[in-house]
């Protein structure tokens, strides 16, 4: 709790609302001033998050010029760490639209303080995650002809296959995701336009598409985020029930179960969480945002992550049943080698940091710990890109015919550059939006403010 | 190539002849890009067949070679040959990776002062040959030239006799093959008088056992064998004949027999002799005469039932139930390997096979020895052994070398290169390097058999041809042409008048010409020799019998103690035969039959002796025996019984060209270096080995993924009365067809495909299969298929469209083969799930995949239960020449694409295109699939189901009939029958 002390200005009340805080002004600056001024620290960061990046490109592009033999993909496990995480980044996407548009809908106080952040994470995650299935293809150069659109070569895309839909469902999320972190951030750019001068005024201003909060505007922008919540609401819901079916629509054992959609939703959200919380409580501390983002917000995710948890663990639990009770050998032989095979180290890594962990949280004093919640956040990360590890390349592994049965063994230096590269790009960017856009919504700050507190 | 006419094989037959003989008067242009100057008749896009004769091993079967645009880009059996009868086996289909081998030599050298072979130009080269051989003569003295060849016959063992002898020379010429069969020979002195291999014919039987013969992979005449076994062994009618197969190790040849009798190493014999002793006592064959019946009851005296089951670690039962089936049958025969180097007491297991020969006179119609092979002419192990004794003595001046290598496949013990480095002068005449050509002084490369003209005949009454198909790859000539040439050189133009060998060749012919009395005159003989690929007059008379004497025989007794350290099984392969094709590469990409093993060798131990000796799969280990040692891989596997070791032969090369080299691990090195004095083979007592780990590993790069079916039904067995009985209520089996009539409504959520004029499809008889892999070599062939190599076989990534695949029962553990490739499904799992329509459905009911489309999602594979689609995870390229081998009709794959069995989609569109031009539709055995083309037991049938008189739409209503994984509804258009089993009761 060192951190709480070091702001006298902060005490923990078990309401989400922001402390400390007595004037518009206040929270105008408490935001703003977290831009603009980095220190040597931040460059660092940004200086070996784009070298990642660089690691990254440098590796994609080796793999372009040689072939996909330059990951360890092989027969029969064709899709293994590049759909791994394809699948853990459209998950990590999730939470962010979760938290902004279920949670706004629900008019949940303590999203206020964390809603701009995880809703960047969520436009990021699903830009990372819709690099991979190109990472992934294996002549990337005329992966345009996905794209439903007329052409001279009288082409059309396959709209049974899961691909197509992936490629609909990915997109359109990420549309949605951008309008709605955008138009909610119309207002605070507003703002910064107004607290600065020169060029930068000019071109928040030019971001703020003209802004002047008349009611007007006020009555549409309430109008616009109200509708863009409840649009992506669903999407939550569709875009990673879409992913799963990429799988479960395929006839592997191991994928083909109708369990598939919820399963991944439950997974996805249980990641998402778990990055929010590995985001934010270092960004609480770095930009000292104790007072807004209080130990109360953690608590309440902590506590979504146990539900998700359990659900994770019954859909684990369900599959294995099913597995037995459909008579399917092939099905039932998949699941036993999950647990007794060669990824079963993973398995059960999986189903340790994804069901076993978070039951911690329970305690209220495990919820309240920084630390603890900050490790179960990676430990939970960490088990969920195992299970889709899992699913993936376990499944693939040991298909119908045992002949052709073959194990993925390890990434390859590729794979890793790649891997180190996603990684990068996703903090590279969020470093960059911490820096030059609103890391909390000061609109929506300000409106959580008590009226009483108002002294200016 | 069945529809090769006589009319286009005139026309092709005659740009040939036109070549060769403008050729023969200068120097042959040696363009290797093709139509500088265009030879007429030749339109480019039209292929060009050649009839020729394989040189791959001494089995001599005839093929044919397409040509396209001057390359040979195909071979396929000769159907009107005697021996191959339009088949071919794996090593016949790769012989076009001997002739395009980037590690050819590529012109004449000789060993510099560096002590390294630098290029020379053949006028050079032959003027020192010249030279020498004239110091050589002028000396005199006869011996101090030795030819030493691989089994060569007709016009250029003639040619090379009269040489030497022009030289000076008696009995300069030596033919070494490493498979000599002294054993198999003296054991036929002993009992048929005949000091020769015979000609067997095994499809008149209905009765087989064979004592260690591994007849289907590399005894004698591996696919004709093949091929009568096709006509002896499947199902025909009700009726299966059996086939009993006694050995110590589980090869492909064992598994395919009803029964296996497990032997100490060595001991087949005594089997033998049980069954003797056995047929003798409870009289089962009537009518043996009683001196007979005296002279086998003196040999088997010592042996009852129970002592030769001792003796051979076998079950009593067991020997009288092969002597039950022996005696029931009604020509019955027992065969054996008689290779001394493969086994001790071979002698001896011949014989008694021989003398089980005697019992029935109907088991010697299948013997002729008024036709025996050539194995019979070449030399055996002692005189090749009394070859380097002379050489180390320093009584030989010139060694001459042609394609024999008896410095990889001698045993280590006798140094053969050590003997070599007292021969003065060395000449290597071989096309590519090897161990022995290595060691050469001067090398004047000889040309592939498919660049030059020749004949060979592998029995008596049958005489294979030879032509140029194409150019010479490099700087090479015929070897006829270099000894007409240098003879002149040495001699005269008065003793060798020829302008080429081709003119010298016709010469040998005109006798046959006259002897054939044929009307006609010899040009027109001589072309239709050409034309058919061959001379094997009509209707051979048959031979009378053999005698057969009653010259004592003594076996060893019952009782032997075993040698110390782990018995070890040494034995050749199909792929690699004595290791001469080591260097190509597809023998070394097609996974062993039974070991599915790629890429180096092995050494065989059960997998409950494995545990107990904690060794792991590709733990490297120690073979030592008295005469050498060799380090190779463990590989735990059911094929050995438990505390016997196998090594394959064919690997461990040290300078056999970069596919080659380096690979462990060469037995041969392990031999014993004793002679056995009756035979003049091998002397081997029995191998035993000290096995050590050595805590090193080499990685075995396998391709089974699972020992087991897991119980998925992949492969499945009905045994001969179920069938029988199933037959007679006529029961239909469950096929879910794929055609319209397949679609049910409750299961099937599209509509059927519609298809126009054709569904094209495959019966795959696994009665027929006999898991020898020539399939998986002429799709390769075919296709383009890439070849990946070691490292990416380990990372799973060969590209084989159509594979064998090898399970273990897991009761029996007897191996199952099932033959997979793409099932062109007509509810395909791989369609539906491809964002971009690269799988397409055809109206023909193909399931093509357009690699143009696809751009590597890798779904299509991901969602394919059958796991028949490859994906190109790099470009992958084939090192010049191996290029001009590529077959201009198929695409060659990108890396980043899919692709998978297209049931020869490019043979289809060209049978329909001939059919049209005819007026017609294509009618079944118009063409077939590269891979139905070359299986010798013809377990592929490919053809139409719109044709409900075609031979497949006829074939899957069998009761043997099912589909794999039908429960997925994927309704597949291969349709497998069941292999049917019978059991051998006592």
């Amino acid at each position: 709790m060192t951190f709480v002390e070091s702001n006298p200005r902060t005490y923990l009340m078990e309401s989400g609302q922001p402390q400390g805080l007595t004037s518009y002004a206040d929270a105008d600056m408490q935001i703003i001033r977290t831009m603009w001024h980095p220190g040597t620290f931040y460059w660092f960061c940004v200086a070996m998050t784009g070298l990642g990046v660089a690691v990254g490109a440098i590796a994609w592009g080796y793999q372009i010029a040689t072939g996909i033999g330059a990951a360890n993909v092989m027969h029969p496990v064709m899709w293994a760490s590049y759909l791994t995480n394809f699948v853990f980044w459209v998950g990590i996407a999730h939470s962010g639209t979760l938290i902004s548009a279920i949670l706004f809908l629900f008019r949940a106080s303590w999203r206020t303080s964390v809603s701009r952040a995880s809703e960047a994470m969520t436009i990021f995650a699903v830009m990372i995650a819709g690099l991979f299935p190109l990472i992934h293809l294996g002549r990337v150069w005329i992966v345009y002809w996905i794209l439903p659109y007329p052409n001279q070569r009288n082409l059309w895309p396959n709209f049974q296959s899961p691909l197509v839909f992936d490629v609909i469902a990915i997109s359109t999320y990420l549309t949605v995701s951008f309008l709605f972190w955008y138009t909610g951030m119309i207002p605070d750019l507003a703002t910064i336009r107004d607290r600065t001068t020169g060029m930068k005024s000019r071109i928040y201003g030019f971001l703020a598409l003209g802004w002047e909060g008349s009611n007007d505007y006020w009555r549409h922008y309430g109008t616009a985020y109200l509708f863009f919540a409840a649009l992506a609401t669903p999407l939550v819901i569709s875009v990673h029930s879409v992913v799963s079916w990429d799988f479960a629509l395929g006839i592997s054992p191991g994928w083909h179960s109708t369990i598939f959609a919820p399963y991944f939703v439950a997974g996805a959200i249980h990641s998402g969480l778990a990055m929010v919380l590995v985001l934010l409580i270092p960004l609480r501390k770095i930009y000292k945002f104790e007072n807004l983002l209080t130990i109360n917000v953690l608590e309440q995710i902590a506590r979504t992550i146990i539900l998700t948890g359990l659900i994770v663990g019954y859909s684990y639990a369900v599959e294995h049943f099913m597995s037995v009770y459909s008579g399917n050998e092939p099905e039932r032989f998949q699941y036993e080698w999950r647990m007794t095979g060669y990824y079963s180290w993973l398995y059960w890594i999986m189903v340790v940091c994804n069901v076993f962990v978070p039951i911690a949280l329970f305690f209220k004093k495990v919820r309240t710990n920084l630390k603890a919640l900050f490790s179960i956040g990676i430990l939970v990360l960490i088990g969920m890109w195992f299970e889709r590890l899992v699913i993936i390349a376990g499944s693939q592994a040991r298909e119908y015919d045992p002949y052709s049965w073959g194990v993925y063994k390890y990434p390859s230096i590729v794979e890793w550059g790649i891997l180190i590269g996603s990684f990068s790009l996703f903090f590279f960017l969020f470093l960059l939006f911490a820096k030059f856009l609103p890391t909390i919504s000061i609109t929506e700050l300000k409106e959580a403010i008590p009226p009483e507190e108002i002294k200016g | 190539m069945q529809n090769l006419n006589r009319r286009e094989f005139l026309k092709l037959f005659g740009v040939c002849g036109t070549g060769a003989v403008l050729s023969g008067c200068s120097e042959p242009k040696r363009y290797l890009i093709p139509y500088i100057d265009p030879p007429e008749d030749v339109t480019p896009g039209v292929a060009a067949y050649y009839a020729t004769t394989c040189r791959e091993c001494p089995a001599g079967c005839g093929m044919i070679a397409k040509n396209r645009e001057g390359r040979v880009i195909k071979v396929e059996g000769n159907p009107a040959h005697p021996i191959s009868g339009g088949k071919l086996c794996m090593r016949g289909q790769a012989s076009l990776h001997g002739l395009y081998n980037p590690d050819r030599f590529t012109g004449p050298m000789r060993r510099g002062a560096t002590g390294q072979l630098e290029p020379i130009k053949w006028e050079n080269g032959q003027d020192l040959l010249a030279s020498t051989v004239n110091g050589i003569a002028r000396r005199g003295g006869t011996g101090r030239i030795v030819f030493l060849t691989d089994l060569i016959t007709g016009s250029l063992e003639d040619m090379t006799a009269y040489w030497l002898s022009e030289m000076g020379q008696q009995n300069g010429h030596v033919m070494y093959e490493t498979y000599a069969y002294e054993s198999l020979r003296q054991a036929n002195k002993v009992v048929f008088e005949n000091d020769a291999v015979p000609t067997y014919r095994l499809d008149g039987l209905d009765f087989l056992i064979s004592f260690n013969a591994d007849f289907l992979e590399t005894w004698i005449s591996n696919l004709e064998f093949a091929r009568q076994f096709g006509e002896f062994h499947p199902l025909k009618g009700d009726k299966k004949n059996k086939f009993i197969f006694v050995g110590p190790r589980l090869s492909m040849t064992a598994n395919n027999a009803d029964l296996w009798i497990q032997t100490r190493p060595g001991m087949e014999y005594a089997v033998a002799l049980g069954m003797l002793r056995i047929i003798l006592d409870g009289g089962l064959i009537k009518g043996i005469p009683a001196d007979r019946r005296a002279y086998l009851g003196a040999i088997t005296a010592d042996w009852s039932v129970e002592k030769a089951a001792a003796a051979a670690g076998c079950d009593p039962g067991m020997i009288s139930a092969a002597a039950g089936e022996f005696a029931r049958a009604a020509r019955p025969m027992a065969i054996a390997d008689g290779r001394s180097m493969f086994s001790a007491n071979a002698t001896e297991t011949a014989v008694a096979a021989n003398l089980l020969c005697t019992l029935n006179p109907k088991s010697l119609d299948a013997v002729d020895f008024g036709r025996p092979h050539s194995y019979s002419k070449t030399a055996s192990a002692q005189s090749m052994k009394g070859l380097a004794d002379r050489m180390r003595a320093g009584e030989v001046d010139l060694l001459l070398i042609y394609r024999a290598n008896p410095v990889f496949s001698l045993p280590g013990e006798w140094d053969f290169a050590g003997a070599m480095k007292s021969v003065p002068n060395v000449v290597s005449f071989s096309p590519a390097v090897d161990e022995t050509s290595s060691l050469a002084n001067l090398v004047l490369p000889a040309n592939y058999s498919f660049e030059t003209w020749g004949d060979y005949s592998p029995r008596q009454g049958v005489s294979g041809f030879l032509q140029p198909i194409m150019g010479p790859v490099f700087n090479t000539r015929g070897l006829g042409d270099i000894l007409i040439s240098t003879g002149k050189k040495v001699k005269s133009e008065i003793s060798f008048p020829w302008r080429d060998f081709n003119l010298a060749l016709q010469g040998y012919w005109t006798r046959a010409y006259k002897d054939s009395g044929g009307s006609g005159t010899f040009r027109s003989f001589w072309e239709n020799l050409l034309m058919r690929g061959g001379y094997w007059p009509q209707s051979p008379s048959p031979s009378p019998a053999p005698s057969i004497t009653t010259t004592a025989f003594s076996f060893p007794a019952p009782g032997q103690k075993p040698g110390k350290g782990m018995p070890v099984v040494v034995y050749p392969t199909i792929q690699f035969f004595d290791g001469r094709t080591a260097n190509h590469l597809w023998v070394q990409e097609i996974p062993d039959s039974m070991t599915q093993t790629t890429w180096g060798g092995w050494v065989e131990i059960h997998p409950e002796t494995a545990r107990e000796m904690d060794l792991g799969k590709g733990d490297l280990i120690e073979m030592k025996t008295d005469f050498g040692v060799v380090e190779a891989p463990a590989l735990p596997i059911y094929t050995v019984p438990k505390g016997v070791a196998a090594i394959p032969v064919g690997q461990g090369h040290t300078n056999f060209g970069r596919f080659a080299d380096g690979l462990p691990a060469n037995p041969f090195k392990l031999m014993p270096s004793g002679i056995d004095m009756t035979s003049g083979g091998i002397g081997n007592p029995g191998m035993y080995a000290a096995v050590r780990k050595t805590g090193a590993s080499f990685d075995i790069a396998h391709t089974d993924g699972s020992f087991s079916q897991h119980g998925r039904d992949f492969w499945q067995t009905i045994s001969l009365d179920e069938r029988n009985k199933m037959a007679a209520n006529g029961t239909q089996p469950y096929i879910d067809y794929p055609l319209p009539k397949g679609y049910d409504e409750s299961k099937d959520f599209y509509p059927p495909h519609e298809h126009k004029d054709y569904r094209w499809s495959m019966v795959v008889d696994m009665d027929r299969c006999i898991g020898c892999g020539a399939c998986v070599v002429g799709c390769y062939s075919e296709n383009n298929v890439a070849v990946v190599k070691r490292e990416q076989v380990l990372m799973g990534r060969e590209m084989s469209w159509i594979r064998v695949q090898r399970y273990f029962d897991d009761e029996t553990k007897l191996a199952r083969w099932l033959v997979m490739l793409c099932q062109h499904c007509d509810n395909a799992p791989c369609e539906y799930v491809c964002p971009i329509f690269a799988p397409q459905h055809s109206v023909e009911g193909l399931n093509n995949q357009i690699y143009n489309r696809c751009f590597g999602t890798r779904f299509c594979s991901q969602n394919d239960p059958y796991k028949v689609r490859r994906f190109n995870w790099y470009s992958f390229s084939r090192p010049s020449p191996l290029k001009w081998q590529l077959n201009p009709d198929v695409t060659v794959r990108q890396k980043g694409i899919m692709e998978k069995c297209s049931f020869c989609v490019q043979r289809i569109i060209e049978a329909k295109i001939e059919a049209r031009q005819k007026g017609r539709k294509v009618k079944d055995g118009d063409f077939t699939t590269a891979c139905a083309q070359t299986c010798p037991t013809n377990a592929l049938i490919f053809g139409s189901l719109l044709d409900p008189e075609s031979r497949v739409s006829r074939m899957i209503n069998d009761v043997r009939a099912y589909q794999v994984l039908v429960e997925l509804n994927t309704k597949p258009a291969v349709i497998y029958l069941k292999r049917v089993t019978q059991e051998i009761r006592a």
